[in-house]
């Protein structure tokens, strides 16, 4: 699915104008609250959507089992560390 | 509560920057509105109202924008300035001096800031946390390894923060117990506001006192021109023990760049509401916390440097013994701001990173996670929160707790978990679907790139040198 980046962002035009003529907003009213959110930003709308998976590239899933395995190496690593300043050798 | 019925909004999320008001399911939407949203916007009304007066007064409007705008990237930093990070930066200034470690922290202040401002941009634009993203765009495979590093660093973190508190209140007399026990409620009295704006704010204050570093170090009388030379020349370069000069090189970097950074921020960004109009003052916000992370950590090595100036070996202290070691030379009062410094490192850390576990779990579980949540809608966050507070907080006064373990481990832990991370980080920030045109440009890319492949090459120093011991004695 592809991005929709249109505009800089809610709250334009119509909260600014609220927020230039009330003291404070009336957030018992569901139009000032949905003015001054983005669409996806309602907890409602995250809710129910999510982001589907994208496809892992074959380079993409080397590096991300590289890494893993990398970790996994210096975990180890760090456990004999640490062995070793425990029991003061070198 | 969440919302019971699905609203038709859409069949797959995509970012939008419209406003909800707007949305073709503004009416279904209008029905669902959650006790998070109403504190969502009513912070975000406080923002328009800055922005109007930012076009009447740039300066007096804008400084209320940033106002208002501040705290995720100054909490991150500032957190991340926590009581093992402390620990090592007094270690390598008691153990070296000024010279090669002080421009090298301020580098590692840099990497963070190149990492932590593409989470800004995520949030903003996505509006989703960074566990959520990964579950939700590589699946659970994967997102169950990035959580099970996570996890693993945080609770371990988390106990080197009650560690500090300890410690650092010890100087004071303050037992134990009560130590570790006002610094829990602490904790847990910063989430019963129910929401986050006053959790911000509170947590934000305790944070500026980091800079009790500051009078720490000009205590310690250091010689400027000496911090001046060493910030310029990267010199003199520490010599001795390669192996341990090498692990405070990776401690040093673990103490700057390291995943709940990540995590948190980003959910941060999220849960304060920030939009893509919001990612300058997000930016500003991050290299604030930066700069200021990186101005208190030099200091807490020149508070340190008399111990290197005067031959005393300070490689087994623990943070109350620095304070303790350092009153003959920076007095009792500078020896008290050393201990309360680490107390607020601990306690302001073990704020910021229970509250990055507790998000990650309600975005990977998808359960309510928000400070702007009451509890009875988000219980499970807010037990998450406090109960892995609690049992760190537990474990440091358990007698026999293998504590010097975990104080050696932690941030080197956080060096080696960190590749992965920023893997998962750069993916994400360059994918067009949740970016759009807001996607890493060139130049980040090598930054965000170069600061990868320097973590690994560091930590394939540290494994080199443990599986080959004799390599760091030539």
């Amino acid at each position: 699915m592809k991005s929709q980046h249109a505009g800089t962002g809610a709250e334009t035009p119509r909260a600014e104008f609220a927020a230039e003529n009330q003291v404070r907003p009336d957030l018992r009213d569901p139009k000032v609250v949905l003015s001054l959110l983005e669409a996806d930003q309602v907890v409602a709308a995250k809710w129910h959507s999510r982001f589907g998976r994208r496809r892992l590239s074959p380079g993409v899933r080397v590096l991300l089992w590289g890494l893993r395995i990398y970790v996994v190496l210096m975990l180890v690593a760090v456990l004999v560390s640490v062995v070793r300043a425990l029991h003061g050798s070198p | 509560m969440e919302p019971r019925h699905k609203p038709p909004v859409y069949e797959t999320a995509h970012p939008t920057t419209a406003s909800a008001i707007t949305s073709p399911a503004a009416h279904e939407l209008a029905g669902l509105l959650t006790h998070e949203d109403l504190d969502r916007a009513q912070d975000r009304w406080q923002v328009a109202r800055a922005r109007l007066r930012e076009h009447q007064s740039k300066l007096r409007g804008g400084s209320q924008v940033l106002w208002l705008l501040i705290g995720p990237g100054v909490l991150v930093f500032l957190g991340e300035n926590d009581a093992p990070s402390m620990l090592t930066y007094s270690a390598t200034g008691a153990r070296f001096g000024v010279g090669f470690f002080i421009p090298f922290a301020v580098l590692t202040f840099l990497m963070g800031f190149v990492v932590q401002e593409m989470t800004v941009r995520l949030g903003a634009i996505t509006h989703r946390g960074h566990a959520e993203l990964i579950f939700d765009r590589f699946g659970r495979f994967w997102g169950l390894f990035a959580m099970g590093d996570l996890v693993l660093g945080n609770f371990l973190t988390l106990v080197t923060e009650f560690i500090g508190v300890r410690a650092g209140l010890g100087f004071f007399g303050v037992r134990p117990v009560w130590a570790v026990g006002g610094a829990l409620l602490m904790v847990v009295g910063a989430i019963a506001t129910g929401r986050y704006w006053t959790w911000e704010r509170i947590t934000l204050t305790l944070a500026i006192f980091n800079a009790l570093f500051i009078p720490a170090a000009i205590l310690a009388r250091p010689q400027w021109s000496a911090v001046s030379h060493a910030l310029l020349t990267w010199t003199p370069f520490p010599s001795g023990n390669g192996m341990e000069i090498l692990v405070l090189i990776l401690a040093t970097i673990g103490a700057t760049v390291t995943p709940w950074m990540l995590f948190f921020q980003q959910s941060a960004v999220v849960d304060k509401g920030m939009q893509p109009r919001d990612i300058r003052a997000g930016r500003f916000d991050t290299l604030l916390g930066a700069s200021l992370a990186a101005v208190f950590a030099v200091a807490a090595m020149l508070a340190t440097a008399p111990l290197f100036h005067h031959g005393i070996n300070a490689s087994q202290y623990q943070a109350a013994e620095f304070a303790q070691a350092l009153e003959p030379w920076i007095g009792h009062a500078g020896a008290a701001l050393f201990a309360l410094g680490i107390f607020e490192a601990g306690i302001v850390a073990a704020i910021a990173i229970s509250t990055s576990s507790a998000y990650a779990f309600g975005e990977v579980f998808h359960t309510g996670h928000s400070l702007n949540r009451p509890l009875r809608e988000a219980w499970p966050f807010y037990f998450i929160l406090a109960g892995s507070a609690a049992v760190a907080a537990g474990l440091v006064l358990i007698p026999s707790a293998p504590l010097e373990f975990i104080v050696l481990t932690v941030n080197v832990i956080a060096v080696l978990a960190m590749p992965p991370a920023l893997a998962f980080l750069l993916l994400l920030v360059n994918d067009r679907d949740l970016m759009g045109d807001r996607v890493n440009g060139f130049w980040e890319n090598v930054a965000g790139v170069g600061v990868t492949v320097l973590l690994i090459l560091a930590g394939m120093a540290f494994g080199l040198a443990t599986a080959f011991p004799k390599l760091m004695r030539i």
